[in-house]
């Protein structure tokens, strides 16, 4: 009660103040004078009496405004005094001003872009509900990888499991999808009836899936994402008329998911997978799994679970070999999407902090300038009554109204940045849709602002409130006021922003010189002029059907071939860099060796003697010819390898030389047939240059190559060397294929694109990085110019006295770069010794480079020193030329 | 002289109003005087604490002002204590001597075992 009545009281007291200060005033002149009165009876001199009050009563200035702070409510008085008198302040100095807040703007701007892709990528909860409740599982192998699960091991971690209330598996693909006004390529999901209750998502019309939906056999049905419904069938909520041709065979629509539903990304169509019954092997991993924990269970106790099943199939499971599971993990859904993502992303965010602390330190440096030519003001003020406290208030708002405008300044260019973040940013980023100047990213750079804030206004409050602030008055009458002391703290601050720049510069270049030896690889075939065409036809198992397939194919290459400017055409299926290829293993045999039974392959997957492992490559010999892969022995396909010729295979250059050492590999036989069900052999007939498939950091695999008219699929990519400009070829592709079969969908794309795309995210670090040590050189440069200038300007007259006693030019010259030199030694010795601890964290990134690679410190060292110099360079040149006679006369 | 010790914050308020129960209506001046000389002048009252203590009382009720004319016919701002004063003096000195008399316990068996 009493305080709110006070609390009343002041805040009327704030609108009577002169009414209120004149009460004061007179108030305590009557106390002094009798105060004074008093010490006259007491018999001094009236001068005596009145100099013993004074001192014993106080200054009455200060008297007055500790009186006032408990009139009002000052710490809104206060703030809002601070606020008009700091915009006043800051208006008064618009250059400072302006380079102050543009500073601190790309400082809190570029710092708010990066945590923008940092938040959308790995922070923001997944958009399902309770999302951090859903899991990923996955087998880990014999070496530790995580990978897919096989049908009946997923099916034993559903069954058996305790911990999920309901567990789901899946995979995605691309599918030729017709019966609605045009055919497309859409990306489709196979998944198990639970799929929808482990995100808990409900149709929006019609129904889920039911367990006899996904029963081998049953009638073929399909949920259609929101998009999907509305794009290709009209938003029609009578889903009874619906039908899609999917591959070939029809499903019925039987629902429509909500919008923004799209798991996993990408996809329109959900079908239930298994329809041809599922895959009996323990080693056929075809479907990734998700689940969702039952309340109360942890992560760890679900890990301890699945964990357990795992290992009890790897101790009972008749399959013992490589690719059987050797035990089973669960790791939450977001940080297996984003797993890969996150030491770059961070390592980003790291770096962009560094350039923040940089752009900081300059303005600590303009601040402390500005703080030591107001080192007078200050004095005056606290002789004025104002408490040491409320001095470092008025500072903080300062800082405050700085920060604050430069980060509003900062988050508007990173509206902007974001979008171009977005468009720059490597197309495998996950969760890239997600990735906005979001609530959180507000509340971050606000905070952040906030926070610098705090940093710089502690920071020069701290130094120009410290000591006593009367120097400040007799200092300021020689305009030499605070020189000193303010000088040794920009050094120190120079020195620290050469050694977090070095840092930051050091990393980029890690990182670019990965990215140069990156490029130097050779990748083992031509990127140039080439464009591809994605098509896929309906999977079919029947032989004469797949035939059918090939003959389609080999007449659209026939006539693909007829293109004006097409000089060669090929098909794979899987270009390099383009997701990659299915591996496996193979057996090496002879035609008389071959098993009448199943369980006669089984032993002979026993002997090690007999196995291989490589990647598959379905392919036709124009492809190798496209691509410009080099015919190292043998032959690759021809004419003789018909479909009822004996099959051969070309194999790649490290496989023959890892599995047939020291003997040729051309004519040995191989079975291969897990890979296309196929069990005829292959003989090889070629030996073919490596490739870097999977990008140019990751070694060549070694691989398999059979032919296309031999082993058909119905998805391929076909490939066409073409001198001629790439829309005239792709639109007269399209029209051969239209003419061909108007209900294939076809995907057309320059390998260039694919293999560019293969460089991004390499490129999207480099790039940042490098933009972050540029702007980091700069501002470290302008801040070792602004503190010699400075200390220049305050040593002319000191220079002058100098040059009159006999200092010759190059002296003076001497004795600045020295002292320069000295702050950037120092900087860039701390900043070596930081890079060494904090470049680990990128070692991860490397490419051909260590960590700790001497000529890139070296080279960023001499950068460094030599643009630190050359900041340097001009203020000495400056002193140099001082004018003794001028400089004595300075002031 | 210069051994005197500044008054505590909390002590002040007590200080004041016990002095203008004791005494009625005074001005700062006075106020300031009586404590000292109460003190035996080992305290010394200066504006910069007083005239802060005596605003926060009035703001909370406990003391009223308004202005008078001295003994030697000078304008000053007399104070007096509101009943609501008088409990608060009440309340604090009653909690005050237990303060000291706890105090008082807590440091008497230590003179006898030095």
């Amino acid at each position: 009660m009493r305080s709110l009545r006070a609390l009343l009281l002041r805040m009327s007291g704030l609108f009577r103040k002169s009414q209120n200060d004149a009460d004061l005033s007179s108030e305590l002149e009557s106390h002094l004078r009798m105060h004074i009165e008093e010490n006259l009876r007491a018999g001094m001199s009236p001068e005596e009496a009145r100099r013993q009050a004074l001192m014993k009563l106080g200054g009455i200035e200060q008297t007055k405004e500790m009186v006032r702070e408990r009139r009002g409510l000052p710490i809104l008085e206060i703030l809002l005094q601070d606020l008009r008198f700091g915009a006043r302040m800051l208006a008064k100095n618009p250059g400072f001003t302006f380079v102050a807040v543009l500073t601190l703007a790309l400082g809190i701007g570029a710092t708010t872009a990066i945590f923008s892709v940092v938040y959308g990528v790995l922070l923001r909860p997944l958009p399902y509900a309770d999302s951090n409740r859903i899991m990923a599982v996955f087998e880990v192998n014999s070496e530790g990888r995580w990978s897919r699960v096989a049908d009946p091991n997923f099916d034993d971690f559903r069954d058996q499991n305790r911990s999920f209330q309901a567990i789901a598996k899946y995979n995605d693909g691309i599918a030729s999808v017709s019966g609605t006004s045009q055919p497309t390529r859409t990306t489709i999901a196979g998944v198990s009836p639970d799929f929808l209750k482990v995100f808990r998502v409900q149709p929006i019309f019609g129904r889920d899936f039911s367990i006899s939906d996904a029963k081998k056999g049953a009638a073929p049905v399909v949920l259609v994402s929101h998009g999907y419904w509305k794009q290709y069938l009209g938003s029609s909520p009578d889903l009874s008329q619906s039908h899609l041709k999917i591959d070939g065979a029809v499903f019925s629509v039987i629902g429509v998911l909500p919008a923004g539903f799209q798991f996993p990304p990408d996809v329109s169509l959900w079908l239930p997978a298994d329809l041809e019954g599922e895959n009996p092997s323990r080693t056929s991993h075809n479907y990734k799994a998700v689940g969702r924990l039952r309340d109360r269970v942890t992560v760890e106790q679900a890990n301890q679970d699945i964990s357990a099943i795992a290992r009890h199939i790897h101790d009972t499971s008749s399959e013992q070999n490589d690719y059987l599971l050797k035990d089973g993990i669960v790791v939450p859904l977001q940080d297996s999407i984003t797993g890969k993502a996150r030491p770059a992303l961070l390592v980003l965010l790291g770096a962009v902090g560094f350039l923040l602390l940089v752009a900081c330190a300059n303005v600590a440096n303009l601040l402390l300038a500005q703080a030591s030519v107001r080192d007078r003001e200050l004095a005056i003020r606290s002789a004025l009554g104002a408490a040491r406290g409320r001095l470092i208030r008025q500072f903080l708002t300062e800082a405050l109204l700085l920060s604050l405008t430069g980060g509003a300044l900062g988050v508007l260019g990173a509206y902007l940045g974001v979008a171009g973040l977005v468009v720059l940013a490597p197309q495998n980023l996950p969760r890239l849709d997600s990735v906005s100047i979001s609530i959180p990213v507000l509340v971050f750079a606000f905070l952040l602002s906030t926070a610098v804030a705090a940093g710089l206004g502690a920071f020069t409050a701290v130094r120009a409130t410290s000591g006593d602030l009367r120097n400040g008055l007799v200092e300021g009458g020689r305009g030499q006021a605070g020189s000193q002391g303010s000088q040794r703290i920009g050094r120190v601050i120079v020195a620290a922003q050469i050694a977090i720049t070095l840092v930051l510069v050091v990393g980029a270049g890690l990182l670019g010189r990965s990215l140069m030896k990156v490029l130097e690889v050779n990748p083992g075939f031509r990127v140039d002029k080439i464009v591809t065409m994605d098509v896929s036809l309906p999977w079919v198992e029947d032989p004469k059907a797949k035939a059918g397939q090939a003959i389609l194919f080999s007449n659209l290459m026939d006539r693909l071939k007829q293109i004006p400017g097409v000089r060669k055409v090929g098909a794979t299926s899987g270009l390099p860099m383009d997701g990659g290829l299915p591996d496996g293993m193979f057996l090496l045999m002879t035609e008389n060796e071959v098993p009448k039974t199943m369980d006669g392959f089984g032993a002979l997957f026993q002997q090690k003697e007999r196995i291989g492992n490589a990647d598959f490559c379905v392919a036709t010999d124009g492809y190798f010819q496209v691509l410009g892969i080099s015919l190292i022995r043998g032959r690759i396909f021809d004419e003789r390898d018909g479909p009822d010729s004996p099959h051969v295979a070309v194999i790649s250059e490290s496989l023959a030389r890892d599995r047939w050492p020291n003997q040729d590999a051309i004519g040995h036989t191989i079975e291969f047939g897990n890979m296309d069900g196929d069990l005829r052999l292959l003989t090889i007939v070629g030996i073919v240059g490596d490739i870097h498939e999977y990008g140019l950091d990751v070694p060549p695999r070694p691989t398999v190559y059979v032919n296309l008219f031999q082993r058909p699929r119905p998805a391929i990519t076909l490939t066409m060397l073409s001198d001629a400009d790439t829309r005239l070829v792709t639109s007269a592709a399209r029209g051969i294929l239209q003419d061909l079969n108007p209900e294939i969908p076809a995907r057309f794309r320059t390998f260039s694109q694919v293999y560019s795309a293969s460089l991004g995210s390499r490129r999207f670090n480099v790039i940042l990085t490098g933009f972050f040590g540029i702007v980091a050189l700069l501002l470290a440069t302008a801040g070792v110019f602004g503190v010699m200038a400075y200390s220049v300007s305050r040593r002319t007259r000191e220079i002058g006295v100098r040059v009159a006693l006999g200092a010759s030019s190059s002296d003076v010259l001497r004795m600045i770069l020295s002292q320069g030199l000295r702050t950037i030694f120092i900087g860039v010795a701390i900043g070596i010794a930081g890079s060494l601890v904090l470049t680990r964290t990128v070692e991860s990134l490397l490419f051909g480079v260590t960590a700790t690679d001497p000529s890139t410190f070296g080279g960023v060292a001499f950068l460094l020193v030599g643009a630190a110099l050359l900041a340097c360079w001009i203020p000495a040149r400056r002193a140099m030329r001082v004018d003794p006679l001028v400089a004595l006369r300075y002031e | 002289m210069g051994e005197r010790a500044d008054v505590w914050q909390g002590t002040l308020a007590l200080m004041v109003l016990k002095t203008l129960q004791a005494l009625g209506p005074l001005h700062g001046y006075g106020i300031a005087r009586r404590i000292e000389q109460t003190s035996g002048d080992l305290l010394a009252v200066n504006y910069g604490t007083l005239y802060p203590a005596l605003l926060k009382l009035e703001q909370e009720g406990y003391i009223s002002s308004e202005w008078g004319t001295s003994d030697n016919n000078r304008k000053a701002k007399y104070y007096k204590l509101t009943r609501a004063g008088r409990k608060q003096l009440e309340k604090e000195a009653r909690e005050w001597e237990q303060t000291t008399e706890i105090l008082a316990r807590f440091l008497a068996p230590g003179k006898e075992s030095a």
